[in-house]
């Protein structure tokens, strides 16, 4: 399994919010929503758009791909609405102080 | 090994320094120049654009990059065993690193009958009135997208085959374009076939390290005139961490023959546009595409056969087989002009799924102004076929053996339009070899 990386300052992302990081050649996006961090590839997995540009619902914990709708569960990646049927990945979050790392989960 | 890089990045600087150490004609550097202002203009292609919407680029950065120094000659020589040449009695070879000329041969056969192989670097300042039309015909459009325009702008090293008319050079033209670890490849090619001329030319590229990262950005520019007959390939065997991004042109005349095979194997994100224009009546074109993916690799390909003149066929089967997490995108358009009647054209593509994680996009499409055409297409997508491997297990062969035997058959339809044994055997073996590393067959 890989190690946390640094990736961002807690400072950075409001709550609600996201933002886009590199970690390691993969990309990530970083998601802050009622009072929690979650990380997922930054992929929807029907058609490859940038789920880090679609709209965050904090309250329900999804985040919708900008192109076709297609609706994640931030916590899991799980697809939970048409047209996506595949789970995108979900990363592991640590904070420390005001520091974020994610550690890649394998895949 | 490696070739020095002048500085990071593609800044004006650097350009500067590269276009003052070339010494090429005036018309040349004016194009150059005006290709780099475009460079400069034109945004990175972006997931929201339509062509790059399934090609991520967005971890691809050009200030990890840079032109390469002019000022000191490549420092070594290529050792690698081209796979193309292989048993192959060759009438000239070329060999680029990094983009520099470290080898240029022609057979005094060839060069008694007007035939000019090598250098592109340094033909064009031998040639350079007489290759001038050539250049401004402008096959690849220079100012297409950012990758393009930085490509005319820089490109350096590359290879010209210029055959005069009637010339029949009946032994294969040889170039490999290597790339070192971190290494930068602007090759540009350029094959003249003039009227009634004939050529075969291989072409391939590699990696002196199979880890090593880099950046290819190149084109090929593949000019046919009346009655000329060409056999290019052209087989992408980078390493799988190098960025490829290419722009692939022919424009065949009338009566014109050109049979284009590609082999894509290597780099980790490859975007390529591959175009044949057939510009004068009776042309034909034929182009076989081998792909196979593994790994995180993506390949995309965007084809376009493109008729502007009547009584023309174009024929085109592009077959992909992908492992592990990889991807292909193929996005191809048939477009006949309002003049071009009695067009037959065709296209087709299969993916070969060797894996549940691994995705290839087929996007076939047509662009029909004239009445009086026959244009098809076609796009097969599929997993190995359990009842196959059922029955080659019963004849004793075990689950790998079985794999590797359906995959060359899936390749057999493209291996048996390419004429050109070297070609046939060195893809085969490429893809057997990678298809030995199958695990998820390898087990029931």
């Amino acid at each position: 399994m890989s190690d946390f990386v640094l990736v961002a300052k807690t400072s950075e992302i409001p709550d609600p919010g996201q933002l886009l990081v590199e970690v390691g050649e993969r990309l990530v996006v970083l998601i802050h929503a009622a009072g929690h961090w979650y990380a997922l590839d930054d992929i929807c997995t029907h058609d490859g758009g940038p789920l880090s540009e679609g709209p965050l619902d904090a309250q329900s914990g999804t985040i919708v791909c900008p192109r076709h709708g297609a609706k994640f569960d931030i916590r899991t990646g799980a697809a939970l609405t048409m047209p996506a049927t595949k789970p995108t990945m979900a990363h592991e979050v640590k904070i420390d102080g005001d520091q974020i790392f994610v550690r890649l989960r394998d895949g | 090994m490696s070739t020095a890089i002048a500085s990071t990045g593609f800044s004006q600087e650097a350009f500067d320094v590269f276009l003052a150490a070339r010494d090429e004609p005036a018309w040349l550097v004016d194009m150059r120049r005006a290709a780099w202002r475009r460079f400069q203009e034109l945004p990175m292609p972006s997931v929201r654009d339509e062509e790059w919407m399934r090609t991520d680029i967005r971890l691809f950065k050009f200030d990890r990059f840079g032109l390469p120094d002019l000022s000191s000659p490549a420092s070594s020589h290529y050792v690698g065993s081209p796979l193309l040449s292989a048993g192959v009695n060759l009438g000239g070879h070329a060999v680029t690193l990094d983009g520099q000329t470290i080898a240029a041969e022609l057979s005094t056969k060839w060069t008694e009958q007007g035939v000019v192989y090598g250098s592109l670097d340094a033909l064009v300042k031998e040639y350079g009135e007489r290759l001038r039309p050539y250049f401004e015909r402008r096959v690849v459009d220079p100012f297409k997208d950012k990758f393009s325009a930085l490509h005319a702008a820089t490109w350096c090293g590359g290879t010209l085959l210029y055959v005069p008319k009637k010339v029949r050079v009946d032994e294969p033209l040889h170039a490999l374009s290597a790339l070192s670890s971190s290494g930068v490849d602007l090759g540009k090619t350029l094959v003249i076939l003039d009227e009634g001329a004939e050529a075969t030319m291989l072409s391939e590229t590699a990696s002196t390290s199979a880890d090593g990262g880099g950046l290819h950005c190149g084109s090929i520019e593949l000019i046919v005139e009346q009655g000329a007959r060409l056999r290019y390939v052209n087989l992408q065997n980078w390493g799988h961490e190098v960025w490829h991004f290419a722009h692939q042109k022919a424009h065949v005349g009338r009566e014109g023959r050109l049979q284009w095979t590609i082999g894509a194997l290597g780099s980790r994100l490859a975007k390529v546009n591959q175009h044949v224009a057939l510009t004068g009546p009776d042309a034909e074109v034929q182009v076989n595409g081998v792909m196979f993916t593994e790994g995180r690799q993506h390949l995309s390909y965007n084809t376009h056969q493109h008729h502007e003149a009547p009584y023309c066929k174009s024929d085109l089967l592009y077959k992909a087989a992908l492992q592990d997490r990889s991807r292909t995108v193929w996005r191809g358009m048939i477009k006949v002009d309002r003049d071009a009647q009695r067009t037959d054209a065709y296209q087709r593509n299969d993916n070969l799924m060797l894996s549940r994680d691994a995705r290839a996009d087929s996007i076939p499409g047509l662009e029909i102004e004239a009445d009086d055409v026959r244009c098809t297409h076609g796009s097969t997508s599929g997993r190995v076929d359990d009842q196959q491997l059922f029955y080659a297990m019963t004849r004793g062969y075990t689950r790998r053996e079985a794999v590797r035997m359906i995959v060359a058959g899936f390749f057999q339809q493209v291996f048996d339009r390419i004429t050109i044994e070297s070609v046939r055997d060195a893809l085969g073996e490429a893809i057997g070899r990678r298809v030995s590393d199958i695990k998820e067959f390898a087990t029931p």
